[in-house]
Protein backbone atom coordinates (compact mmCIF):
# COMPACT_ATOMS: atom_id res chain seq x y z
CA UNK A 1 0.00 0.00 0.00
CA UNK A 2 2.88 2.26 -0.79
CA UNK A 3 1.52 4.27 -3.66
CA UNK A 4 -1.63 6.35 -3.60
CA UNK A 5 -1.71 7.05 -7.30
CA UNK A 6 -3.65 3.93 -8.17
CA UNK A 7 -6.76 5.24 -9.80
CA UNK A 8 -8.56 2.32 -11.36
CA UNK A 9 -11.67 3.13 -13.35
CA UNK A 10 -13.88 0.46 -14.83
CA UNK A 11 -13.57 -3.16 -13.93
CA UNK A 12 -14.98 -5.77 -16.34
CA UNK A 13 -15.28 -9.06 -14.48
CA UNK A 14 -14.65 -11.56 -17.33
CA UNK A 15 -11.46 -9.72 -18.28
CA UNK A 16 -10.47 -9.71 -14.62
CA UNK A 17 -10.74 -13.46 -14.34
CA UNK A 18 -8.54 -13.92 -17.39
CA UNK A 19 -5.62 -12.45 -15.46
CA UNK A 20 -3.73 -15.20 -13.69
CA UNK A 21 -3.02 -13.17 -10.55
CA UNK A 22 -6.64 -12.27 -9.94
CA UNK A 23 -7.72 -15.88 -10.52
CA UNK A 24 -5.07 -17.36 -8.21
CA UNK A 25 -5.70 -14.70 -5.57
CA UNK A 26 -9.45 -15.25 -5.69
CA UNK A 27 -8.99 -19.03 -5.42
CA UNK A 28 -6.77 -18.76 -2.34
CA UNK A 29 -9.08 -16.19 -0.77
CA UNK A 30 -12.13 -18.41 -1.37
CA UNK A 31 -10.43 -21.27 0.49
CA UNK A 32 -9.43 -19.00 3.40
CA UNK A 33 -12.89 -17.42 3.65
CA UNK A 34 -14.54 -20.86 3.49
CA UNK A 35 -12.20 -22.08 6.24
CA UNK A 36 -13.08 -19.09 8.39
CA UNK A 37 -16.84 -19.44 7.86
CA UNK A 38 -16.97 -23.21 8.28
CA UNK A 39 -14.31 -23.47 11.02
CA UNK A 40 -16.64 -24.61 13.85
CA UNK A 41 -18.05 -27.41 11.69
CA UNK A 42 -14.91 -28.68 9.98
CA UNK A 43 -12.49 -28.35 12.89
CA UNK A 44 -11.83 -31.93 14.05
CA UNK A 45 -11.20 -30.90 17.69
CA UNK A 46 -12.16 -28.15 20.11
CA UNK A 47 -9.41 -25.58 19.47
CA UNK A 48 -9.34 -24.65 23.18
CA UNK A 49 -9.26 -28.19 24.59
CA UNK A 50 -5.89 -29.10 26.02
CA UNK A 51 -4.53 -32.60 25.57
CA UNK A 52 -6.63 -33.30 22.48
CA UNK A 53 -3.59 -35.35 21.63
CA UNK A 54 -0.04 -35.79 22.90
CA UNK A 55 1.93 -32.57 23.46
CA UNK A 56 4.02 -31.26 20.55
CA UNK A 57 3.00 -34.14 18.34
CA UNK A 58 4.22 -33.82 14.73
CA UNK A 59 1.59 -33.85 11.97
CA UNK A 60 -0.19 -37.22 11.92
CA UNK A 61 -3.38 -38.64 10.45
CA UNK A 62 -5.22 -37.69 13.65
CA UNK A 63 -3.66 -34.22 13.91
CA UNK A 64 -3.01 -32.89 10.39
CA UNK A 65 -0.97 -29.89 11.53
CA UNK A 66 0.35 -31.56 14.72
CA UNK A 67 -0.36 -30.33 18.24
CA UNK A 68 0.98 -27.41 20.26
CA UNK A 69 2.74 -27.19 23.63
CA UNK A 70 -0.53 -27.84 25.48
CA UNK A 71 -1.63 -30.70 23.26
CA UNK A 72 -4.20 -28.56 21.44
CA UNK A 73 -4.97 -29.53 17.84
CA UNK A 74 -3.11 -27.06 15.62
CA UNK A 75 -5.30 -27.62 12.54
CA UNK A 76 -8.40 -26.62 14.51
CA UNK A 77 -6.61 -23.60 15.96
CA UNK A 78 -5.36 -22.40 12.58
CA UNK A 79 -8.87 -22.81 11.14
CA UNK A 80 -10.42 -20.76 13.91
CA UNK A 81 -7.53 -18.31 13.66
CA UNK A 82 -8.72 -17.50 10.12
CA UNK A 83 -11.89 -16.09 11.71
CA UNK A 84 -9.93 -13.80 13.99
CA UNK A 85 -7.53 -12.57 11.31
CA UNK A 86 -10.17 -12.03 8.61
CA UNK A 87 -12.59 -10.59 11.18
CA UNK A 88 -10.10 -8.01 12.40
CA UNK A 89 -9.11 -7.25 8.81
CA UNK A 90 -12.70 -6.81 7.67
CA UNK A 91 -13.73 -4.67 10.63
CA UNK A 92 -10.63 -2.49 10.42
CA UNK A 93 -10.91 -2.00 6.65
CA UNK A 94 -14.64 -1.22 6.88
CA UNK A 95 -14.18 1.33 9.65
CA UNK A 96 -11.01 2.80 8.13
CA UNK A 97 -12.67 3.04 4.73
CA UNK A 98 -15.81 4.70 6.13
CA UNK A 99 -13.87 7.38 7.99
CA UNK A 100 -11.15 7.74 5.38
CA UNK A 101 -13.67 8.22 2.57
CA UNK A 102 -15.64 10.75 4.62
CA UNK A 103 -12.50 12.74 5.43
CA UNK A 104 -11.26 12.53 1.85
CA UNK A 105 -14.58 13.80 0.48
CA UNK A 106 -14.76 16.53 3.10
CA UNK A 107 -11.23 17.70 2.24
CA UNK A 108 -11.98 17.70 -1.49
CA UNK A 109 -15.03 19.90 -0.92
CA UNK A 110 -13.55 22.18 1.72
CA UNK A 111 -12.57 25.80 0.96
CA UNK A 112 -9.17 26.20 -0.71
CA UNK A 113 -7.42 27.56 2.37
CA UNK A 114 -8.54 24.80 4.71
CA UNK A 115 -7.83 22.20 2.05
CA UNK A 116 -4.09 22.82 2.13
CA UNK A 117 -4.04 22.64 5.91
CA UNK A 118 -6.02 19.38 6.10
CA UNK A 119 -3.99 17.78 3.32
CA UNK A 120 -0.78 18.66 5.12
CA UNK A 121 -2.00 16.93 8.30
CA UNK A 122 -3.08 13.83 6.39
CA UNK A 123 0.28 13.77 4.61
CA UNK A 124 2.21 14.09 7.87
CA UNK A 125 0.38 11.12 9.39
CA UNK A 126 0.55 9.20 6.11
CA UNK A 127 4.33 9.52 6.02
CA UNK A 128 4.53 7.11 8.96
CA UNK A 129 4.21 3.41 8.25
CA UNK A 130 0.82 2.05 9.27
CA UNK A 131 2.30 -0.70 11.45
CA UNK A 132 4.07 1.94 13.52
CA UNK A 133 0.88 4.00 13.74
CA UNK A 134 -1.18 1.00 14.87
CA UNK A 135 1.52 0.07 17.38
CA UNK A 136 1.59 3.58 18.86
CA UNK A 137 -2.19 3.71 19.15
CA UNK A 138 -2.59 0.28 20.72
CA UNK A 139 0.09 1.18 23.26
CA UNK A 140 -2.25 3.77 24.70
CA UNK A 141 -5.59 2.08 24.06
CA UNK A 142 -4.31 -1.06 25.77
CA UNK A 143 -3.81 -4.61 24.42
CA UNK A 144 -6.75 -6.69 23.17
CA UNK A 145 -8.54 -7.71 19.97
CA UNK A 146 -11.00 -4.78 19.94
CA UNK A 147 -8.35 -2.17 20.61
CA UNK A 148 -6.04 -3.68 18.01
CA UNK A 149 -8.88 -3.54 15.46
CA UNK A 150 -9.54 0.08 16.36
CA UNK A 151 -5.85 0.98 16.12
CA UNK A 152 -5.48 -0.73 12.73
CA UNK A 153 -8.65 0.99 11.48
CA UNK A 154 -7.30 4.40 12.52
CA UNK A 155 -3.92 3.61 10.98
CA UNK A 156 -5.66 2.99 7.62
CA UNK A 157 -7.60 6.28 7.64
CA UNK A 158 -4.82 8.53 6.26
CA UNK A 159 -4.27 6.19 3.29
CA UNK A 160 -7.96 5.98 2.45
CA UNK A 161 -8.46 9.72 2.99
CA UNK A 162 -5.55 10.53 0.68
CA UNK A 163 -6.78 8.25 -2.10
CA UNK A 164 -10.38 9.41 -1.78
CA UNK A 165 -9.27 13.01 -1.90
CA UNK A 166 -7.39 12.34 -5.14
CA UNK A 167 -10.39 10.67 -6.73
CA UNK A 168 -12.95 13.19 -5.45
CA UNK A 169 -10.88 16.21 -6.47
CA UNK A 170 -10.91 14.95 -10.07
CA UNK A 171 -14.68 14.42 -9.97
CA UNK A 172 -15.31 17.78 -8.37
CA UNK A 173 -13.82 19.57 -11.35
CA UNK A 174 -16.19 17.82 -13.76
CA UNK A 175 -19.21 19.61 -15.26
CA UNK A 176 -21.80 17.31 -13.69
CA UNK A 177 -20.82 18.45 -10.21
CA UNK A 178 -21.06 22.05 -11.30
CA UNK A 179 -24.47 21.31 -12.79
CA UNK A 180 -25.60 19.77 -9.51
CA UNK A 181 -24.37 22.85 -7.66
CA UNK A 182 -26.26 25.17 -10.02
CA UNK A 183 -29.37 23.00 -9.60
CA UNK A 184 -29.21 24.00 -5.94
CA UNK A 185 -28.00 20.77 -4.32
CA UNK A 186 -26.17 21.11 -1.01
CA UNK A 187 -22.56 19.96 -0.70
CA UNK A 188 -23.32 16.89 1.47
CA UNK A 189 -25.91 15.74 -1.06
CA UNK A 190 -23.52 16.23 -3.97
CA UNK A 191 -20.87 14.21 -2.14
CA UNK A 192 -23.26 11.37 -1.39
CA UNK A 193 -25.45 11.23 -4.49
CA UNK A 194 -23.18 12.53 -7.25
CA UNK A 195 -19.52 11.94 -6.37
CA UNK A 196 -19.53 8.84 -4.16
CA UNK A 197 -21.22 6.50 -6.70
CA UNK A 198 -18.70 7.62 -9.31
CA UNK A 199 -15.66 6.73 -7.23
CA UNK A 200 -17.16 3.72 -5.47
CA UNK A 201 -15.67 1.15 -7.80
CA UNK A 202 -12.18 2.54 -7.34
CA UNK A 203 -12.67 2.58 -3.60
CA UNK A 204 -13.53 -1.13 -3.54
CA UNK A 205 -10.20 -1.86 -5.20
CA UNK A 206 -8.38 0.38 -2.74
CA UNK A 207 -10.13 -1.54 0.03
CA UNK A 208 -8.42 -4.76 -1.06
CA UNK A 209 -5.02 -3.05 -0.77
CA UNK A 210 -5.73 -2.01 2.83
CA UNK A 211 -6.77 -5.58 3.66
CA UNK A 212 -3.35 -7.12 3.23
CA UNK A 213 -1.72 -4.51 5.42
CA UNK A 214 -4.49 -4.81 8.05
CA UNK A 215 -3.99 -8.58 8.31
CA UNK A 216 -0.21 -8.20 8.56
CA UNK A 217 -0.61 -5.56 11.29
CA UNK A 218 -3.11 -7.72 13.18
CA UNK A 219 -0.77 -10.71 13.13
CA UNK A 220 2.17 -8.54 14.16
CA UNK A 221 0.31 -6.93 17.07
CA UNK A 222 -0.97 -10.29 18.31
CA UNK A 223 2.52 -11.75 18.02
CA UNK A 224 3.85 -8.95 20.24
CA UNK A 225 1.11 -9.65 22.80
CA UNK A 226 -0.76 -6.43 22.02
CA UNK A 227 -3.56 -7.87 19.89
CA UNK A 228 -5.67 -11.01 20.30
CA UNK A 229 -4.89 -12.45 23.72
CA UNK A 230 -4.20 -16.14 24.39
CA UNK A 231 -5.80 -18.66 24.58
CA UNK A 232 -7.91 -17.25 21.69
CA UNK A 233 -6.42 -18.56 18.46
CA UNK A 234 -5.18 -15.97 16.00
CA UNK A 235 -2.31 -16.67 13.62
CA UNK A 236 -0.01 -14.14 15.24
CA UNK A 237 -0.85 -15.22 18.78
CA UNK A 238 -0.41 -18.93 17.93
CA UNK A 239 3.10 -18.06 16.71
CA UNK A 240 3.77 -16.03 19.86
CA UNK A 241 2.82 -18.81 22.25
CA UNK A 242 4.61 -21.44 20.18
CA UNK A 243 7.83 -19.49 19.60
CA UNK A 244 9.68 -21.16 22.47
CA UNK A 245 9.01 -24.61 21.04
CA UNK A 246 10.06 -24.06 17.44
CA UNK A 247 13.26 -26.09 17.88
CA UNK A 248 11.34 -29.24 18.84
CA UNK A 249 8.13 -28.55 16.98
CA UNK A 250 8.71 -26.54 13.78
CA UNK A 251 5.15 -27.29 12.66
CA UNK A 252 3.86 -24.75 15.21
CA UNK A 253 5.89 -22.22 13.26
CA UNK A 254 5.09 -23.41 9.74
CA UNK A 255 1.30 -23.74 9.54
CA UNK A 256 0.07 -20.43 11.06
CA UNK A 257 2.83 -18.57 9.18
CA UNK A 258 1.89 -20.11 5.85
CA UNK A 259 -1.74 -19.23 6.59
CA UNK A 260 -0.82 -15.55 7.05
CA UNK A 261 1.37 -15.53 3.94
CA UNK A 262 -1.28 -17.12 1.71
CA UNK A 263 -4.02 -14.79 2.91
CA UNK A 264 -1.93 -11.65 2.48
CA UNK A 265 -0.66 -12.97 -0.86
CA UNK A 266 -4.22 -13.47 -2.12
CA UNK A 267 -5.12 -9.83 -1.42
CA UNK A 268 -1.86 -8.61 -2.95
CA UNK A 269 -2.39 -10.72 -6.09
CA UNK A 270 -5.94 -9.45 -6.52
CA UNK A 271 -4.88 -5.85 -5.89
CA UNK A 272 -1.98 -6.15 -8.35
CA UNK A 273 -4.12 -7.78 -11.00
CA UNK A 274 -6.76 -5.09 -10.79
CA UNK A 275 -4.11 -2.42 -10.94
CA UNK A 276 -2.58 -3.97 -14.10
CA UNK A 277 -6.02 -4.18 -15.60
CA UNK A 278 -6.94 -0.58 -14.95
CA UNK A 279 -3.56 1.09 -15.44
CA UNK A 280 -3.78 3.02 -18.74
CA UNK A 281 -0.05 2.44 -19.29
CA UNK A 282 -0.70 -1.29 -19.68
CA UNK A 283 -3.64 -0.91 -22.00
CA UNK A 284 -1.73 -1.51 -25.22
CA UNK A 285 -0.35 -4.77 -23.85
CA UNK A 286 -3.72 -6.22 -23.05
CA UNK A 287 -5.18 -6.45 -26.55
CA UNK B 1 18.22 26.48 -4.26
CA UNK B 2 18.42 28.29 -0.91
CA UNK B 3 14.68 28.90 -0.75
CA UNK B 4 14.15 25.25 -1.62
CA UNK B 5 16.38 24.12 1.25
CA UNK B 6 14.82 26.62 3.65
CA UNK B 7 11.31 25.56 2.72
CA UNK B 8 12.06 21.86 3.13
CA UNK B 9 13.73 22.44 6.51
CA UNK B 10 10.79 24.53 7.71
CA UNK B 11 8.32 21.85 6.63
CA UNK B 12 10.39 19.24 8.44
CA UNK B 13 10.49 21.33 11.65
CA UNK B 14 6.72 21.87 11.56
CA UNK B 15 6.10 18.18 10.88
CA UNK B 16 8.21 17.19 13.87
CA UNK B 17 6.38 19.70 16.09
CA UNK B 18 3.00 18.35 14.97
CA UNK B 19 4.10 14.78 15.70
CA UNK B 20 5.42 15.70 19.14
CA UNK B 21 2.13 17.46 19.86
CA UNK B 22 0.18 14.37 18.76
CA UNK B 23 2.43 12.18 20.94
CA UNK B 24 1.48 14.45 23.83
CA UNK B 25 -2.22 14.10 23.04
CA UNK B 26 -2.01 10.28 22.78
CA UNK B 27 -2.00 9.87 26.54
CA UNK B 28 -5.67 10.88 26.53
CA UNK B 29 -6.49 7.73 24.58
CA UNK B 30 -5.79 5.69 27.71
CA UNK B 31 -9.13 4.40 28.97
CA UNK B 32 -9.89 5.85 32.39
CA UNK B 33 -7.26 7.83 34.27
CA UNK B 34 -3.77 7.43 32.75
CA UNK B 35 -2.00 8.02 36.06
CA UNK B 36 -3.99 5.30 37.85
CA UNK B 37 -3.34 2.95 34.92
CA UNK B 38 0.39 3.69 35.06
CA UNK B 39 0.65 3.32 38.81
CA UNK B 40 -1.36 0.10 38.78
CA UNK B 41 1.82 -1.55 37.51
CA UNK B 42 3.97 -0.37 40.37
CA UNK B 43 1.50 -1.26 43.14
CA UNK B 44 1.42 0.93 46.23
CA UNK B 45 0.68 4.50 45.17
CA UNK B 46 -0.64 7.11 47.53
CA UNK B 47 -3.08 9.90 46.71
CA UNK B 48 -0.14 12.30 47.00
CA UNK B 49 1.75 10.40 44.29
CA UNK B 50 -1.27 10.53 42.02
CA UNK B 51 -1.71 14.26 42.54
CA UNK B 52 2.01 14.89 41.98
CA UNK B 53 2.09 12.89 38.73
CA UNK B 54 -1.18 14.39 37.48
CA UNK B 55 0.36 17.82 37.89
CA UNK B 56 3.71 16.76 36.46
CA UNK B 57 2.08 15.49 33.24
CA UNK B 58 -0.30 18.46 33.14
CA UNK B 59 -3.29 16.12 33.11
CA UNK B 60 -5.24 18.58 35.29
CA UNK B 61 -5.06 21.04 32.38
CA UNK B 62 -7.05 21.03 29.10
CA UNK B 63 -5.78 18.64 26.41
CA UNK B 64 -4.12 21.28 24.25
CA UNK B 65 -2.33 22.90 27.19
CA UNK B 66 -1.09 19.54 28.39
CA UNK B 67 0.15 18.64 24.89
CA UNK B 68 1.85 22.04 24.52
CA UNK B 69 3.53 21.44 27.87
CA UNK B 70 4.82 18.16 26.46
CA UNK B 71 6.08 19.89 23.29
CA UNK B 72 7.83 22.52 25.45
CA UNK B 73 9.54 19.83 27.52
CA UNK B 74 10.63 17.88 24.46
CA UNK B 75 12.10 21.02 22.90
CA UNK B 76 14.22 21.36 26.02
CA UNK B 77 15.37 17.77 25.61
CA UNK B 78 13.17 16.47 28.42
CA UNK B 79 11.14 13.41 27.45
CA UNK B 80 9.92 12.81 31.01
CA UNK B 81 10.76 9.94 33.36
CA UNK B 82 9.81 6.29 33.19
CA UNK B 83 7.08 4.98 35.47
CA UNK B 84 9.09 1.93 36.41
CA UNK B 85 12.43 2.95 37.85
CA UNK B 86 11.78 6.69 37.54
CA UNK B 87 14.65 7.05 35.06
CA UNK B 88 14.86 9.91 32.56
CA UNK B 89 13.47 8.69 29.23
CA UNK B 90 15.74 10.59 26.82
CA UNK B 91 19.12 9.03 27.83
CA UNK B 92 17.50 5.60 28.06
CA UNK B 93 16.27 5.79 24.47
CA UNK B 94 19.34 7.55 23.09
CA UNK B 95 21.52 4.85 24.63
CA UNK B 96 19.71 2.26 22.52
CA UNK B 97 19.70 4.45 19.40
CA UNK B 98 23.09 3.25 18.02
CA UNK B 99 21.93 -0.39 18.02
CA UNK B 100 18.74 0.59 16.23
CA UNK B 101 20.61 2.68 13.65
CA UNK B 102 23.12 -0.11 12.97
CA UNK B 103 20.36 -2.62 12.32
CA UNK B 104 18.32 -0.16 10.22
CA UNK B 105 21.31 0.70 8.04
CA UNK B 106 22.26 -2.98 7.65
CA UNK B 107 18.65 -3.82 6.75
CA UNK B 108 18.37 -0.94 4.29
CA UNK B 109 21.71 -1.85 2.71
CA UNK B 110 20.58 -5.45 2.28
CA UNK B 111 17.25 -4.32 0.82
CA UNK B 112 19.01 -2.13 -1.77
CA UNK B 113 21.70 -4.72 -2.55
CA UNK B 114 19.01 -7.33 -3.27
CA UNK B 115 16.25 -5.11 -4.64
CA UNK B 116 18.08 -2.94 -7.20
CA UNK B 117 19.63 -5.86 -9.18
CA UNK B 118 16.29 -7.67 -9.05
CA UNK B 119 14.50 -4.62 -10.44
CA UNK B 120 17.12 -4.16 -13.18
CA UNK B 121 16.87 -7.81 -14.24
CA UNK B 122 13.07 -7.53 -14.38
CA UNK B 123 13.09 -4.27 -16.36
CA UNK B 124 15.66 -5.45 -18.92
CA UNK B 125 13.75 -8.69 -19.46
CA UNK B 126 10.37 -7.04 -19.40
CA UNK B 127 7.55 -9.44 -20.26
CA UNK B 128 9.85 -12.47 -20.23
CA UNK B 129 10.29 -15.30 -17.74
CA UNK B 130 12.94 -13.49 -15.67
CA UNK B 131 10.62 -10.50 -15.23
CA UNK B 132 7.80 -12.78 -14.16
CA UNK B 133 10.05 -14.62 -11.69
CA UNK B 134 11.34 -11.42 -10.09
CA UNK B 135 7.86 -9.96 -9.78
CA UNK B 136 6.63 -13.21 -8.27
CA UNK B 137 9.43 -13.12 -5.68
CA UNK B 138 8.61 -9.46 -5.01
CA UNK B 139 4.92 -10.11 -4.38
CA UNK B 140 5.80 -13.06 -2.14
CA UNK B 141 8.22 -10.76 -0.31
CA UNK B 142 5.57 -8.19 0.56
CA UNK B 143 3.21 -10.97 1.68
CA UNK B 144 5.51 -12.59 4.24
CA UNK B 145 5.30 -11.10 7.75
CA UNK B 146 8.80 -10.06 8.84
CA UNK B 147 8.46 -11.61 12.28
CA UNK B 148 7.56 -14.97 10.79
CA UNK B 149 10.49 -14.89 8.40
CA UNK B 150 12.69 -14.02 11.38
CA UNK B 151 11.40 -16.96 13.42
CA UNK B 152 11.91 -19.26 10.42
CA UNK B 153 15.51 -18.05 10.08
CA UNK B 154 16.12 -18.69 13.78
CA UNK B 155 14.63 -22.15 13.48
CA UNK B 156 16.72 -23.07 10.44
CA UNK B 157 20.01 -21.17 10.69
CA UNK B 158 20.39 -20.92 14.47
CA UNK B 159 18.68 -23.96 15.94
CA UNK B 160 18.95 -26.45 13.08
CA UNK B 161 22.30 -25.55 11.51
CA UNK B 162 23.77 -23.74 14.50
CA UNK B 163 25.39 -21.05 12.34
CA UNK B 164 24.26 -18.05 14.34
CA UNK B 165 23.39 -17.39 17.98
CA UNK B 166 19.64 -17.35 18.67
CA UNK B 167 19.52 -13.94 20.32
CA UNK B 168 21.60 -11.01 21.43
CA UNK B 169 23.25 -7.86 20.15
CA UNK B 170 26.63 -8.38 18.52
CA UNK B 171 28.34 -8.30 15.12
CA UNK B 172 27.60 -12.01 14.55
CA UNK B 173 24.01 -11.56 15.59
CA UNK B 174 23.18 -8.85 13.10
CA UNK B 175 23.21 -11.17 10.06
CA UNK B 176 19.78 -12.75 10.54
CA UNK B 177 17.78 -9.63 11.57
CA UNK B 178 19.42 -7.58 8.80
CA UNK B 179 18.64 -10.33 6.29
CA UNK B 180 15.03 -10.50 7.53
CA UNK B 181 14.48 -6.75 7.17
CA UNK B 182 16.42 -6.66 3.92
CA UNK B 183 14.53 -9.46 2.18
CA UNK B 184 11.11 -8.16 3.21
CA UNK B 185 11.86 -4.65 2.00
CA UNK B 186 13.86 -5.61 -1.11
CA UNK B 187 10.50 -6.44 -2.71
CA UNK B 188 9.48 -2.78 -2.56
CA UNK B 189 12.87 -1.65 -3.92
CA UNK B 190 12.70 -4.17 -6.76
CA UNK B 191 9.24 -3.03 -7.84
CA UNK B 192 10.18 0.65 -7.76
CA UNK B 193 13.46 0.07 -9.61
CA UNK B 194 11.67 -1.93 -12.27
CA UNK B 195 8.97 0.65 -12.88
CA UNK B 196 11.48 3.55 -12.96
CA UNK B 197 13.74 1.69 -15.39
CA UNK B 198 10.91 0.47 -17.63
CA UNK B 199 9.83 4.09 -18.16
CA UNK B 200 13.38 5.24 -18.84
CA UNK B 201 14.12 2.44 -21.31
CA UNK B 202 11.22 3.71 -23.43
CA UNK B 203 12.75 7.20 -23.67
CA UNK B 204 14.03 8.58 -26.96
CA UNK B 205 17.56 9.16 -25.69
CA UNK B 206 17.93 5.46 -24.95
CA UNK B 207 17.02 4.72 -28.57
CA UNK B 208 19.59 7.31 -29.62
CA UNK B 209 22.23 5.68 -27.43
CA UNK B 210 21.48 2.31 -28.96
CA UNK B 211 21.40 3.78 -32.46
CA UNK B 212 24.87 5.22 -32.11
CA UNK B 213 26.11 1.70 -31.48
CA UNK B 214 26.72 1.58 -27.74
CA UNK B 215 26.83 -1.83 -26.17
CA UNK B 216 23.65 -2.75 -24.29
CA UNK B 217 25.57 -2.81 -20.99
CA UNK B 218 26.77 0.74 -21.60
CA UNK B 219 23.28 1.92 -22.49
CA UNK B 220 22.02 0.39 -19.28
CA UNK B 221 24.74 1.44 -16.87
CA UNK B 222 25.51 4.93 -18.21
CA UNK B 223 22.32 6.19 -19.81
CA UNK B 224 19.54 4.39 -18.00
CA UNK B 225 20.79 3.72 -14.48
CA UNK B 226 21.81 7.30 -13.71
CA UNK B 227 18.36 8.85 -14.09
CA UNK B 228 16.87 5.72 -12.51
CA UNK B 229 19.00 6.26 -9.40
CA UNK B 230 17.19 9.55 -8.82
CA UNK B 231 13.84 7.74 -8.62
CA UNK B 232 15.40 5.05 -6.44
CA UNK B 233 16.66 7.65 -3.95
CA UNK B 234 13.11 8.88 -3.33
CA UNK B 235 12.08 5.30 -2.72
CA UNK B 236 14.82 4.88 -0.14
CA UNK B 237 13.00 7.31 2.17
CA UNK B 238 9.78 5.35 1.86
CA UNK B 239 11.57 2.04 2.39
CA UNK B 240 13.39 3.45 5.42
CA UNK B 241 10.11 4.51 7.04
CA UNK B 242 8.56 1.11 6.42
CA UNK B 243 11.71 -0.58 7.59
CA UNK B 244 11.60 1.24 10.92
CA UNK B 245 8.04 -0.04 11.36
CA UNK B 246 9.17 -3.59 10.70
CA UNK B 247 12.26 -3.11 12.80
CA UNK B 248 10.26 -2.80 16.03
CA UNK B 249 8.97 -6.35 15.58
CA UNK B 250 12.27 -7.70 14.22
CA UNK B 251 14.20 -6.40 17.22
CA UNK B 252 11.78 -8.30 19.44
CA UNK B 253 12.06 -11.53 17.47
CA UNK B 254 15.88 -11.49 17.65
CA UNK B 255 16.14 -9.87 21.12
CA UNK B 256 18.18 -7.08 19.52
CA UNK B 257 18.78 -4.42 22.14
CA UNK B 258 17.41 -1.46 20.24
CA UNK B 259 14.72 1.12 20.81
CA UNK B 260 12.03 -1.10 19.30
CA UNK B 261 12.57 -3.83 21.87
CA UNK B 262 12.51 -1.29 24.69
CA UNK B 263 9.33 0.24 23.25
CA UNK B 264 7.42 -3.04 23.21
CA UNK B 265 8.46 -3.75 26.81
CA UNK B 266 7.25 -0.25 27.70
CA UNK B 267 3.95 -0.86 25.90
CA UNK B 268 3.32 -4.13 27.72
CA UNK B 269 4.16 -2.43 31.05
CA UNK B 270 2.08 0.68 30.26
CA UNK B 271 5.08 2.92 30.70
CA UNK B 272 3.51 5.77 28.73
CA UNK B 273 6.29 8.40 28.93
CA UNK B 274 8.71 5.82 27.48
CA UNK B 275 6.26 4.98 24.67
CA UNK B 276 5.80 8.68 23.90
CA UNK B 277 9.58 9.10 23.80
CA UNK B 278 9.83 6.17 21.38
CA UNK B 279 7.23 7.77 19.09
CA UNK B 280 9.04 11.13 19.19
CA UNK B 281 12.43 9.59 18.37
CA UNK B 282 11.18 7.27 15.62
CA UNK B 283 9.05 9.98 14.02
CA UNK B 284 11.91 12.47 14.13
CA UNK B 285 14.25 9.95 12.50
CA UNK B 286 11.77 9.30 9.71
CA UNK B 287 11.26 13.03 9.09
CA UNK B 288 15.01 13.74 9.14
CA UNK B 289 15.86 10.95 6.70
CA UNK B 290 12.99 11.83 4.34
CA UNK B 291 14.01 15.50 4.38
CA UNK B 292 17.68 14.70 3.78
CA UNK B 293 16.74 12.53 0.80
CA UNK B 294 14.41 15.24 -0.53
CA UNK B 295 17.28 17.72 -0.39
CA UNK B 296 19.57 15.25 -2.14
CA UNK B 297 16.89 14.71 -4.74
CA UNK B 298 16.65 18.46 -5.31
CA UNK B 299 20.42 18.61 -5.65
CA UNK B 300 20.45 15.86 -8.29
CA UNK B 301 17.38 16.94 -10.21
CA UNK B 302 17.00 20.70 -10.73
CA UNK B 303 13.37 20.33 -11.83
CA UNK B 304 12.33 19.42 -8.28
CA UNK B 305 13.61 22.67 -6.80
CA UNK B 306 11.32 24.83 -8.89
CA UNK B 307 8.12 23.24 -7.63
Amino acid sequence: MSDTNVLPRRLPLPAALRRWNITVGALILTVVVAAALLAPWIAPYDPFRMASGPRLSPPTAAHWFGTDELGRDLFSRVLLGARASLGIGLAAVAAGLAFGVSFGLAIAFSPARLKGFFLRIVDVIYSFPDTLLALALVAFLGPGAENATLAIAISLIPFYARVTYGLAAVERAKPYVEAAEIAGNGVPRIMRVQVLPNILQSLIVIGSIGFSSAILSAAGLSFLGLGVQPPSPEWGSILASGRNYIARAPWILIFPGVAICLTVLSFNLIGDGIRDLTDPKNRHRRA
Amino acid sequence: MLTFVARRLLTAAITILVVVFLAGVLIHLVPGDPITAMLAQSGNASAVDIARLTEQYGLDKPVWQQALLYVGNVLQGDLGTTIRGNEPVAPLLLGRLPNTIILAVAGLGTALALGIPMGVIAAVNRGRAADFAVMLIAILGVSIPGFWMGLTFIQFFSLHLGWFPVAGTSARNIVLPALTLGIVHSALVARMTRSALVDILNEDYIRTARAKGLRESEVLMVHAMRPAMISIITVVGLVFAHLLGGQVITENVFSWNGIGRLAIQAMLQRDYPLVQGFIVIFATSIVLVTTALDLLYGLLDPRVRRR
